[in-house]
């Protein structure tokens, strides 16, 4: 996959001239900094609020517990009060966060392990296209090439939908027909080619099998 | 700095807390700093320590007062409207998340997918009996896109759009019905052109009948040395088309 963005620069503190860079910038920023402030909740159990204008004028604004609620406490030097229903609120807001942050770390988790996967799968497919002809990109295949894996894939496909049809037509034990639904996981990816994940999510496609399967 | 992954919880060392709380304000003071001089845009923080009852805030007593009342200026529904506390925060963040694991679960299987096509091209025999129903149909419409760009690329080879490829007199490899031996450029443009319907099933026929006999190895075609045909029982997927058989500069 080729590069996307320049990647980490050196910045110098002066207001970004391009304005789409500035926009850009301002969007990522933004997010982070409001990632560290929440951070700084959970972690040190500190509260705050952050006021950003966008260059939009759009306003955007984080506050924990909430920004009215700093926003009081600052200009009316409220210390916010201890009374046992406020805490048994607080509580369960901590309870609800301190769940929410757990999921998000589990989901961050997964993404990573997809991401190594998604390397994994790249690395292996640059090896092997320094041995097969036939996974080199199309445009720098020749004629004849093209012709070659033509018919091949026809061939292929005629082989796939047989054994597709072959499949549906199993009466004997349906389980094995109807693709699992309930992993999330995918497993380890097994990198020869007999390992398939069967229950990441299809793309939908309507093969022309019939419209029940997908 | 360490870059260790830090666990998001409420850190129960008292010490631990506080330094990570020094440290952690500081470096998000500087963030607004910067985020406010890059972007030429107004911003005020606000940060209370579990130490201090006195707020440390940025830029100043007074810029922080000029953009809360710049705030309370804008319009409830404005202020509101991008307005997040931790929860709202924290299930934004998740959903981003699983939008990024969606897109490159499916990536992966995509990848993976193609991965089984190439496969099953070299080896030739490779067994599509472990594969499922929705296995056989992602798998079905990877060689569908893969069709259809062939057939892109080869209408633009002629349509002469394309340097590579015409070569097709008197190959070796793949013999030709007579017709197509001419020399003329049109002419075998004609018939490539009209290759799926016209007398070409001959061609088709002896093509594929090679294509078979590359697939069974006890075969020897007898194009090229004995150390091309790998023995079947090999599962890599060059053992048919490796180098050696399948030159990539011919000279036909």
């Amino acid at each position: 996959m080729p590069r996307t963005s320049k990647g980490r620069q050196k910045l110098s503190m002066v207001k970004i001239e391009n304005e789409s860079n500035r926009q850009v910038t301002f969007s990522k920023r933004r997010a982070g900094l409001f990632k560290k402030a929440s951070e700084l909740s959970t972690l040190c159990g500190a509260e705050s609020a952050i006021i950003v204008f966008s260059p939009g004028k759009k306003v955007f604004s984080y506050g924990h517990p909430s920004v009215e609620a700093i926003f009081d406490r600052y200009l009316t030097g409220n210390i916010p009060p201890t009374s046992g229903t406020f805490q048994l609120i607080e509580a369960h807001r901590h309870v609800r966060v301190h769940e929410l942050n757990l999921k998000l770390t589990q989901v961050l988790n997964q993404l990573e392990a997809e991401k190594k996967q998604g390397e994994e799968l790249d690395k292996i497919r640059r090896a092997s296209q320094n041995q097969c002809w036939w996974e080199q990109p199309i445009d720098t295949l020749d004629r004849t090439q093209l012709e070659l894996m033509k018919v091949s894939l026809e061939e292929l496909r005629n082989k796939v939908a047989n054994q597709a049809e072959k499949l549906l037509f199993q009466t004997s034990n349906p389980s094995q027909i109807l693709p699992s639904t309930s992993t999330i996981k995918a497993p380890p990816f097994d990198s020869k080619y007999n390992g398939f994940n069967t229950n990441t999510k299809p793309y939908g496609y309507n093969h022309g099998f019939g419209s029940g399967f997908c | 700095m360490t870059r260790k992954k830090v666990k998001l919880a409420y850190i129960t060392n008292d010490s631990a807390r506080k330094a990570t709380f020094k440290k952690r304000k500081k470096g998000l003071m500087k963030k607004v700093s910067e985020l406010s001089t890059l972007c030429d845009v107004k911003a005020c923080a606000i940060i209370y320590s579990p130490y201090d009852s006195q707020p440390e805030v940025w830029p100043s007593t007074f810029g922080v007062q000029e953009v809360v009342s710049l705030f309370n200026q804008m319009p409830e529904m404005e202020q509101s409207k991008k307005m997040v506390n931790q929860d709202s925060f924290l299930r934004q963040r998740i959903a981003k998340a699983n939008e990024q694991l969606k897109k490159q679960r499916k990536d992966n299987r995509e990848k993976e997918v193609n991965q089984v096509m190439f496969q099953s091209l070299g080896a030739g025999k490779i067994s599509l009996q472990h594969l499922n129903l929705m296995d056989l149909n992602d798998l079905g419409w990877v060689i569908d896109q893969k069709l259809e760009e062939i057939h892109k690329k080869l209408d633009d080879i002629l349509n002469n759009k394309d340097k590579k490829g015409i070569k097709t007199n008197n190959s070796q490899a793949i013999t030709r019905p007579s017709s197509s031996a001419s020399a003329s450029v049109e002419h075998a443009q004609q018939q490539i052109g009209q290759m799926p319907s016209f007398d070409v099933n001959m061609e088709k026929m002896q093509r594929q009948q090679w294509f078979i006999d590359m697939m069974n190895p006890e075969e020897h075609m007898g194009f090229g040395g004995d150390d091309m045909m790998m023995p079947f029982g090999d599962n890599h997927h060059n053992a048919l088309w490796s180098n050696g058989f399948f030159p990539l500069n011919w000279n036909f």
